[in-house]
């Protein structure tokens, strides 16, 4: 591409604008390219050429014919030509502002669609259906996203005049024949879409500037549906259940990446992918290594091998599984990617409350009757005979009997109860519900929402609640709980998180003969928020215990309030949310 | 029968049950002129009122659908707005799980009310109800252009969405204000009364 534009960037890797001038999306494909890892080509309108087109109304000077010589490089770059009778390009246009916002406009795919592509798409991939449908797709969203049809029945068997004719009996506009002026209007939608009246609305409560602009992301499309050295899939660079440190994901060949997400074929394997596409496969592992060292995470990677050739289309940091999170965040710090203290930040402590809860060996849950069952609040089990009040469960309690207090709804009257059962049980209410909300605090395994008039029969009863799986169980139930010593990786952790912690915490078993502030018999100091106060008053003590203190907001009043140490069982939990407590959130 | 008087017995029919005010808001006819309207049809039986408040009679509900036909012919024969009207009914379709989402929710397998309590759940179903009104308003400035007072459910509707949008979430669904869903279900039954069709469930 001769020269430079004004309000185009070529996406090349070479340089890695700011969000603000090439938004978020832009910016993720600019880092893959720089990385050295191969993207489908692709270009970005800046949010300077939107600013002009906010203050005239009209596309400024020369974005045109830049937007001609930005599409003639793609098609250098990837050998097709758009809009052409033989290996057509199609694209897709993306807005990007640095910070999404709702009521923009998202996405157009498959521009470039016309029935001469179509032809040439299925004489080129063998598929006419495919094409076909590409085509369909194309029409039903750039029909409905960028001239309003609010069409329904898009129907793939249909003669793509059939689609144009509804496009224009809705609206009396013309769905464009030209790629060139299919992406036109792409571009002018995303613009206008800036002035939605969410989206302004959205920036006018966020105090994001009207002048702001966004970005508009042109990329070339892949296809994973060309041959039988075409394929699609998601890769993880370690294992997201386990955190085994050996690559996880899905393959399937001859398919489009919706393909994969519809559910409608099965993924095959990795181990596939190694035997048909040997090079894509050898190149996506030395990515996935790439990115993992570049974001010192692991990554959660889109792909699609066009002819043999792999392209990555996104990575991002994984969502991983509570045991994931622990193994990969202790085995990055030992392999040196990042420092102990990013490590135990990477762990939320509520993800280590729920590996550290107590739970019901599989063969136990498979043997046993379930009674009940709602939304899981506060993981953990809890065992004991049911009660439906909380006077009573006090009363029981106070005499060494495990009690489940059950209750329609909970409310400030029934704390008392909750603190002396064993588990909370509701028929009504969601994840933020009373109940929910101070078992939380207090720790305890708590059901929610088992529906209404479903708990008063289990009266008098022992069960056993899964405050993690928001069953019931009847009778007691086994329990496995496991703790910071026998698990090398928690203990790992355990002594990391000692080293860092500006507070000590101490187990019930170590606090013996420790002078420190009952916190169970002050009114109140089960809510994490009454907790300063509390502290404040109680400025004698050197440490705490009971109550909401091994809560992240009771650790971090335990902190501001200057109290040496504090005691919870388990320890780890707090123990990470007092590292953290110190170190600003990470973005 | 006047053009006025029978606007008047199917705004009173859309409310049900409501004072000259409500009516004339949804009618777009000034309120002294319903007023009027409304004492010569409780006089002639057509209406009954208690505590200020209106509702039809058999004879007035009578008279008020036999006369849809005559009114309406021109709008029943308008391409435009006929075409406006089927999108309508498809967006119904949408509106209708939108609403369902939003009063019942699947949780661990099993559907139960949704008690309002989780914010991320209850903003996402209104960001939806904000997309959908995109298209309504397309759909109703389409109608507006034959029939101009269809533009008022333009007005009320946005009201209703930007104050759940808000954080008064009972303006999605609550049937004792004139919430977004009170307002479509009106919309809906005006829309059939004119055109003489039935409502499908």
């Amino acid at each position: 591409m001769a020269g430079s534009m004004e309000w185009i960037m070529r996406l090349d890797g070479t340089n890695l604008p700011g969000k603000s001038l090439i938004g978020g999306k832009a910016h993720s494909i600019a880092r893959l390219m720089a990385l050295g890892l191969r993207v489908p080509p692709a270009f970005v309108v800046t949010t300077e050429a939107h600013a002009a087109f906010l203050a005239t109304g009209e596309f400024p000077d020369g974005l045109v014919e830049e937007l001609e010589r930005a599409i003639a490089w793609l098609e250098e770059s990837t050998g097709r030509v758009f809009g052409g009778a033989s290996a057509p390009l199609l694209v897709s246009v993306r807005s990007g502002a640095a910070i999404s916002m709702p009521g923009m406009m998202d996405t157009i795919l498959n521009v470039g669609m016309n029935d001469q592509t179509q032809t040439a798409l299925a004489a080129e991939s063998g598929d006419a259906a495919f094409a076909q449908d590409t085509h369909r797709r194309f029409a039903q969203l750039y029909g409905n996203v960028v001239l309003k049809a609010d069409a329904k029945g898009f129907d793939s068997a249909s003669d793509p005049q059939v689609w144009r004719d509804m496009i224009h009996s809705a609206t009396g506009k013309t769905l464009p024949d030209d790629p060139r002026e299919q992406l036109l209007g792409a571009v002018t939608a995303v613009f206008e879409s800036w002035n939605a009246r969410r989206a302004r609305r959205y920036r006018e409560h966020q105090k994001i500037p009207h002048d702001l602009g966004t970005a508009v992301t042109v990329q070339a499309m892949v296809f994973g549906n060309l041959d039988e050295r075409s394929g699609t899939g998601v890769l993880f660079s370690r294992n997201p259940s386990t955190g085994e440190d050996q690559p996880f994901g899905e393959y399937l060949g001859q398919a489009q990446g919706e393909d994969v997400v519809s559910g409608e074929f099965t993924p095959k394997p990795l181990a596939t992918m190694a035997e048909i596409v040997p090079e894509a496969f050898n190149d996506l592992m030395s990515a996935s290594k790439t990115l993992e060292r570049a974001e010192r995470d692991v990554q959660d990677i889109e792909f699609t091998v066009e002819r043999g050739t792999l392209y990555l289309l996104q990575a991002r940091s994984a969502k991983l599984a509570p045991q994931a999170a622990v193994r990969t965040a202790v085995e990055m710090a030992n392999e040196g990617l990042i420092d102990r203290r990013t490590a135990i930040c990477r762990i939320p402590s509520d993800r280590i409350r729920i590996l550290m809860s107590p739970v019901i060996p599989e063969a136990a849950r498979v043997a046993a009757a379930q009674l009940a069952k709602g939304e899981g609040a506060c993981p953990g089990v809890g065992i004991g005979m049911v009660v439906s009040g909380s006077d009573e469960a006090e009363r029981l309690g106070n005499e060494g009997i495990a009690v489940v207090l059950a209750r329609p709804t909970t409310s400030p009257h029934d704390v008392h109860g909750m603190i002396a059962a064993t588990a909370v049980i509701t028929e009504e209410g969601g994840s933020t519900s009373h109940a929910a909300v101070v078992s939380r605090a207090l720790g305890k395994p708590c059901v929610v929402g088992c529906g209404q008039g479903r708990l008063s029969a289990l009266n008098g009863q022992t069960v056993t609640v899964d405050g993690q799986t928001g069953q019931i169980w009847a009778g007691a139930l086994e329990v496995v709980v496991p703790d910071e010593v026998s698990d090398g990786m928690l203990a790992q952790l355990t002594e990391w998180a000692e080293q860092l912690a500006p507070i000590r915490i101490i187990s019930a078993d170590g606090a013996k003969g420790l002078d420190a502030l009952d916190l169970a018999a002050i009114e109140g100091a089960e809510e994490s928020e009454n907790l300063p106060e509390i502290l404040a008053g109680n400025q004698t003590a050197k440490g705490a215990a009971g109550g909401a203190i091994a809560t992240d907001e009771g650790v971090r009043a335990a902190i501001d309030a200057g109290l040496e140490f504090i005691v919870a069982d388990p320890r780890l939990p707090s123990l990470l949310a007092a590292v953290q407590a110190n170190v600003e959130p990470v973005p | 029968m006047l053009y006025t008087d029978h606007l008047v017995l199917h705004g009173i029919g859309i409310k049900k049950y409501a004072d000259a005010v409500n009516i004339s808001e949804i009618i777009g006819i000034a309120q002294a002129e319903v007023e009027n309207s409304i004492d010569r049809a409780e006089e002639r039986g057509l209406v009954m009122r208690a505590d200020g408040k209106a509702t039809l009679g058999p004879a007035g509900r009578l008279i008020m659908q036999c006369n849809y036909s005559r009114f309406y012919d021109s709008v029943r024969k308008n391409d435009a707005f006929v075409a406006a009207y089927d999108r309508f009914e498809e967006l119904n379709v949408d509106l209708k799980s939108l609403i369902t989402a939003w009063q019942v929710r699947d949780i661990a397998g099993s559907t139960v009310r949704n008690d309002h309590t989780d914010a991320d759940y209850d903003n996402k179903i209104i960001d939806r109800l904000g997309a959908l009104h995109e298209s309504a308003e397309r759909i109703l400035a389409a109608m507006a252009s034959v029939l101009p007072r269809m533009a008022i459910y333009r007005e009320k509707l946005l009201t209703a969405l930007e104050r759940a949008e808000d954080g008064a979430i009972e303006w999605v669904s609550d049937a004792k204000i004139e919430s977004y869903h009170t307002l479509w279900f009106e919309l809906h039954e005006d829309l059939l009364c004119m055109l003489g069709k039935e409502r499908e469930e």
